[in-house]
């Protein structure tokens, strides 16, 4: 059973990520990433890390791709750039990254193979023993062996959340300028 | 073969039951709410179809599904169509966690607050996509607000949830439902029930936080081009947001479906109601925020203070091993 | 045109006396005063003294800071033309000076050859529009005007309507019809393209959203469009496009009886009921000389103040309604049909009843009036509290609306804002005060004020005008006067019955007062109320026949409506609705 769930996961995943990369509307690409994203948390609930894929819809799915795609939408997509995205997508230009994604395939192919062994599955010796993970355990992990990546992760955010509030801290804006103008219209 | 029987009504038919329940729930909820809306305004509400207008919804049903199913020329035609879709299966998924009654509940999921954090995330999409396809200006901007509030507002809930987590010890609804055979959590948690509070209204865009379609302002918001079922969907999905807003208030503030004398589920339905009937009070009775300014209150309000109960709850949870 | 030296009548020294440095500019070239029966001061004045003038009248120590009207008149078909300095057309210039508590009228005559005169817009920015609406109903050029073009009319309209040889009734034309060709072309007329109005589409971030608020959005309170330029959601322009809701009713006027055009007005405010009918019927007393009783004049006041409640109510209840508060509209449309049934009880309509005659009221009160005025009057102060309670004192709507739309007395006068709009920025100017007209003398009331200037100071400040409005309304029912309920006057119409049915000489004179319509004196009068919206005047001019030769309609929120892009900038949409609400203006009263 979770063998089927797991294929059909990983195709999902496979085709929508093919199509983040051919679609020509930038907005329907980024909903095949998306589902992508979907697919691959429903990879690590069946792999036995609920948390991590509950993480993987809210953080990825949820937030960071509601930007991309708010941003995407902010930037009016018209008949014009959908022509010229179209012209953008040639295979002669991209036969670098087929290559590279024809080596990933190749590895993911080999370990599918190990993985789809029956004595594998059946969870009796090798790498894949599937073994949910709580949270509590992550926890226990995240704060144990683990804390200084959390902290340094920690203040890498930090950094990252001044540097963006510096970013689009208005100054000097034209629009400020005016909104104090219209004090005095 | 009672094994089999008993699969089969815990498998299939409490889900259906519950999934049904729900569809009319949400129905009727449109009635409920503007009879009651209609009683507090000096007016009489909709009372001409059936007995004190119950039919109404039927009504208004037909209609629905009876006009034409017209897609703007200009739309974006799949995602138009593909948009009220997802707020709908969002929100009964949402339900499928909600412990109703012992043994009421589709799935016993031991992170099932995770999920539905999940859910909600994901239910920004139905919104923003229908901003997106319609290609109109007014659904554009109500996209634009959807999505900042939306987005914030869930740090918020998450936030607040994660006070309950700390006092209940798990992230299962059912066991945060008899961690409160004692006491319920709205004693514990105050502050978090006034976030999650705040946070649920904006969740579920209704008014005063109802700025993805504000009517003064950008007409209809989002689905300012949606018509017939499609815009349907969407009103039977903010009701379905409201009451999942509700049973979840109910399950992590108070006691769920726990109480004296009467049945469990009964406890769960009259608690469930009346933040359902506070939600239409609300919508009744406060103006609407501006923009910026609900933003600001999240921002500069909300969130110091969500921070502030989880760091108290998790200090008061780890005193004692000190 | 002869030079008249220095004015020799009585009045005019005493203007002359008031404005020495006026006469001094004017001595210079040529000018003509015209009496008129409202006795406010009419210059003839040439194109080129125009603008001194006006500069002047602007820069005094006592400034005539408003321009309060602007208008054109085509003369050629006037019957007494020959008495006035007049040539085809005319360019009316209505001023006015709060501090003088004073109006002054210039009139410019242009040949029809050359429809030429400077545009003032520099002087005031208000005179905008007013040029817009006479080149586009006269044809009148004003050079040097920034955006000169159709205001009231779409587009694509053919012609100049108040012109005299443009037809009054549809019929005289081909029918109307519209096919798929001509419904393009319209469609694209009404196209937005923000670089006819000199707005940039992009700056140097971005690029700006273009949005049509409206001609059909639910917060812009009939058929009135905004188009926004807007950054993000912040309003960086707009332009305010009307006419949506234009009926020419001025022109109307010109094919009515006297008699007949009263239940035209009820429709320009169409809040406003019987105050809509005031400024007429006083303009036409006026001219005609009628005196009309105590009781008349009580009733009048009584009922006009019953409708400056009625719109209040429901400036009210939608102001709450658009910033978002959804229940408080309800609770004063209960309110309103209950006052709404005491209106019914005495003119026999609700919204129009069209209730004022020339020289009296339609029908004397009935029996019980003022037993229901009674109920009304203790029944409604006690709900107006709570209301307060429930808007004006709650917090969200506070911030929504404090500080928004703001401006001072000065920019108020600038753009001709009159009314709540005017006095909640602390300039106490309400005409029933300053210019007692039915005997507004004898009530003791307050003007309410506010020296905020913004939306909730306006809004603070109609709640406070219902209160008062009771007060009156009390004292009128206290100390309701014996008397006829119509004037003794040929010009009464229609006549009392008892003059009419008594011999054949009655008759005949009730007969052709009724079916042909009375005839008013020769002359020029412009009579200003303080109706609900600000001031509403009506300037007639009556060349001694059974109509009307020129009604001119000065409405307060056409006035009102063209500060929204100075008030909106920089501003977010929700704001501007905010703002739109918080002008109170139906768009009839707008666009006539």
């Amino acid at each position: 059973m979770i063998e089927v769930l797991f294929f059909i996961a990983a195709a999902v995943a496979l085709i929508s990520a093919a199509m983040t990369v051919t679609a020509h509307n930038a907005v329907h690409g980024l909903l095949y990433l998306v589902v992508t994203m979907l697919a691959i948390s429903l990879i690590f609930f069946l792999l036995g890390s609920p948390f991590a894929a509950a993480l993987q819809v809210i953080v990825y799915a949820g937030a960071i791709m509601v930007l991309f795609i708010f941003v995407t939408m902010m930037l009016h997509q018209g008949e014009k750039s959908l022509l010229e995205e179209k012209q953008l997508f040639q295979i002669s230009g991209s036969i670098g990254a087929f290559l590279l994604s024809a080596v990933l395939l190749v590895e993911l192919v080999y370990v599918l193979a190990g993985f789809a062994s029956p004595q594998l599955i059946n969870g009796s010796e090798g790498y894949f023993t599937i073994q949910t993970i709580t949270v509590k355990e992550l926890g226990i992990q995240l704060y144990g062996p683990y804390q200084l990546l959390v902290v340094i992760a920690a203040m890498m955010l930090l950094s990252a959340l001044i540097s963006a509030i510096h970013i689009a801290r208005r100054q000097k804006n034209p629009m400020q300028a005016d909104e104090e103008g219209d004090q005095t219209l | 073969m009672s094994d089999f029987l008993g699969d089969i009504t815990g498998d299939f038919i409490i889900p259906i039951v519950i999934l049904v329940a729900l569809l009319l729930a949400g129905a009727w909820s449109t009635w409920l709410e503007r009879r009651i809306l209609a009683w507090w305004q000096d007016r009489l509400g909709p009372n001409r179809v059936g007995p004190f207008g119950l039919l109404q919804v039927v009504a208004d049903m037909i209609k629905i599904f009876t006009k034409e199913d017209w897609i703007p020329p200009f739309a974006d035609k799949v995602l138009f169509v593909i948009a009220p879709m997802i707020v709908m299966i969002m929100m009964m998924l949402g339900f499928a966690i909600i412990p109703f009654a012992p043994g009421i509940q589709i799935a016993h999921f031991d992170n099932g607050l995770l999920f539905l954090l999940a859910i909600s995330s994901l239910s920004v999409y139905s919104i923003m996509l229908a901003g997106f396809s319609s290609n109109s200006k007014y659904a554009l901007l109500g996209a634009m607000r959807t999505a900042a509030q939306m987005l914030s507002y869930e740090v918020f809930m998450g936030l607040a949830i994660m006070g309950i987590v700390i006092v209940a010890d798990s992230f299962s609804l059912s066991k945060i439902v008899e961690a409160q055979a004692d006491m319920w959590f709205i004693i514990a948690q105050p502050l978090g029930f006034f976030l999650f509070l705040f946070a649920g209204i904006a969740e579920s865009h209704r008014a005063p936080f109802d700025l993805p379609e504000a009517e003064t302002e950008i007409v209809a918001g989002f689905h300012t081009e949606y018509a017939s079922m499609k815009f349907g969907m969407f009103f039977i999905g903010e009701y379905l947001g409201v009451i999942l807003i509700s049973a979840l208030i109910t399950t992590l503030y108070f006691g769920g479906w726990q109480g004296p004398w009467l049945p469990p589920l009964l406890w769960f339905i009259l608690k469930t109601s009346f933040f359902v009937l506070f939600f239409i009070l609300l919508r009744a009775a406060i103006p609407r925020p501006r923009y910026d300014q609900l933003m600001a209150f999240g921002w500069y309000i909300l969130l110091p203070l969500a921070l502030l109960n989880l760091l108290v709850t998790a200090a008061w949870q780890l005193a004692p091993t000190l | 045109m002869p030079q008249e030296q220095p004015p020799q009548d009585s009045v005019e020294n005493n203007h002359a006396e008031q404005l020495p440095e006026l006469f001094a500019l004017l001595s210079r070239d040529k000018y003509t005063v015209q009496k008129t029966a409202d006795d406010t001061l009419t210059l003839w004045v040439t194109a080129n003294t125009l603008l001194p003038t006006l500069s002047l009248l602007k820069s005094l120590r006592q400034p005539f800071a408003m321009l309060f009207d602007l208008f054109g008149v085509d003369e050629r078909l006037r019957l007494d033309k020959n008495t006035l300095p007049c040539k085809d057309f005319t360019v009316v210039y209505q001023l006015l000076s709060v501090e003088r508590n004073q109006h002054i009228r210039l009139k410019v005559a242009l040949d029809k050859d050359d429809l030429h005169i400077n545009s003032i817009t520099d002087l005031w920015p208000n005179a905008n529009w007013y040029e817009r609406e006479c080149w586009d109903l006269f044809g009148i050029v004003f050079d040097g005007h920034p955006t000169l073009r159709r205001i009231l009319l779409p587009p694509t309209f053919k012609g100049h309507p108040l012109r005299k040889e443009f037809p009054c009734r549809a019929t005289e034309k081909d029918p109307f019809t519209i096919d798929e060709q001509k419904l393009a072309k319209e469609q694209e007329a009404l196209r937005f393209v923000p670089e006819d109005w000199g707005m940039a589409t992009s700056s140097a971030d971005n690029d700006y959203m273009f949005l049509n608020l409206g001609p059909n959005h639910p917060s812009v309170h009939g058929v009135f469009r905004v188009a926004l330029q807007l950054d993000g959601e912040r309003v960086v322009d707009s332009v305010p496009d009307i006419g949506y809701h234009h009926r020419g009713a001025e022109k109307i006027a010109e094919r009515q009886t006297w008699h007949g055009f009263i239940p035209y007005t009820d429709r320009i405010d169409y809040l406003g009921g019987v105050m809509n009918n005031f400024p007429y019927v006083l303009a036409l007393e006026q001219l005609a000389g009628i005196e009309v009783s105590d009781r008349v004049k009580c009733i009048r006041v009584m009922m006009s103040e019953c409708f400056r409640i009625l719109s209040h109510m429901l400036f009210f209840g939608t102001f709450a309604q658009d910033v978002g508060q959804l229940s408080p509209i309800f609770y004063l449309f209960v309110d309103r049909e209950k006052l709404f049934g005491i209106i019914e009880a005495i003119t026999g309509a609700r919204m129009h009843p069209s209730w004022f005659r020339i020289g009296g009221v339609a029908q004397d009160l009935p029996k019980g009036w003022d037993k229901m005025m009674r109920e009304f009057t203790d029944y409604f102060p006690k709900r107006l509290d709570e209301y307060e309670v429930m808007v004006m004192q709650n917090s969200i709507l506070k911030k929504r609306s404090i500080g928004i739309g703001k401006y001072d007395t000065n920019q108020a006068l600038d753009w001709g804002i009159t009314g709540a709009g005017l006095r909640a920025t602390g300039c106490d100017y309400d005409l029933r005060k300053k210019k007692p007209y039915s005997g507004y003398e004898n009530y003791d009331f307050e003007v309410p004020l506010d020296d905020q200037g913004d939306a909730y100071a306006r809004t603070r400040v109609r709640v406070e005008e219902m209160r008062q409005s009771i007060r009156i309304i009390r004292q009128c029912v206290d100390n309701m006067p014996q008397g006829p309920y119509k004037a003794d006057h040929p010009s009464t119409t229609p006549p009392m019955n008892h003059q009419s049915k008594h011999d054949i000489e009655t008759l005949i004179q009730h007969f052709l007062n009724v079916s042909w319509g009375t005839v008013m004196p020769k002359g020029e009068t412009t009579f200003a109320v303080e109706a609900t919206k600000g001031i509403n005047s009506y300037t007639m001019i009556s060349d001694g026949t059974g109509t009307s030769y020129r009604t001119r309609i000065r409405t307060p929120s056409f006035a009102h409506l063209q500060m929204i892009p100075p008030m909106a900038k920089g501003l977010m949409i929700a704001d501007l609705i905010t703002i739109i609400a918080s002008i109170d203006f139906v768009m009839a009263d707008v666009d006539r």
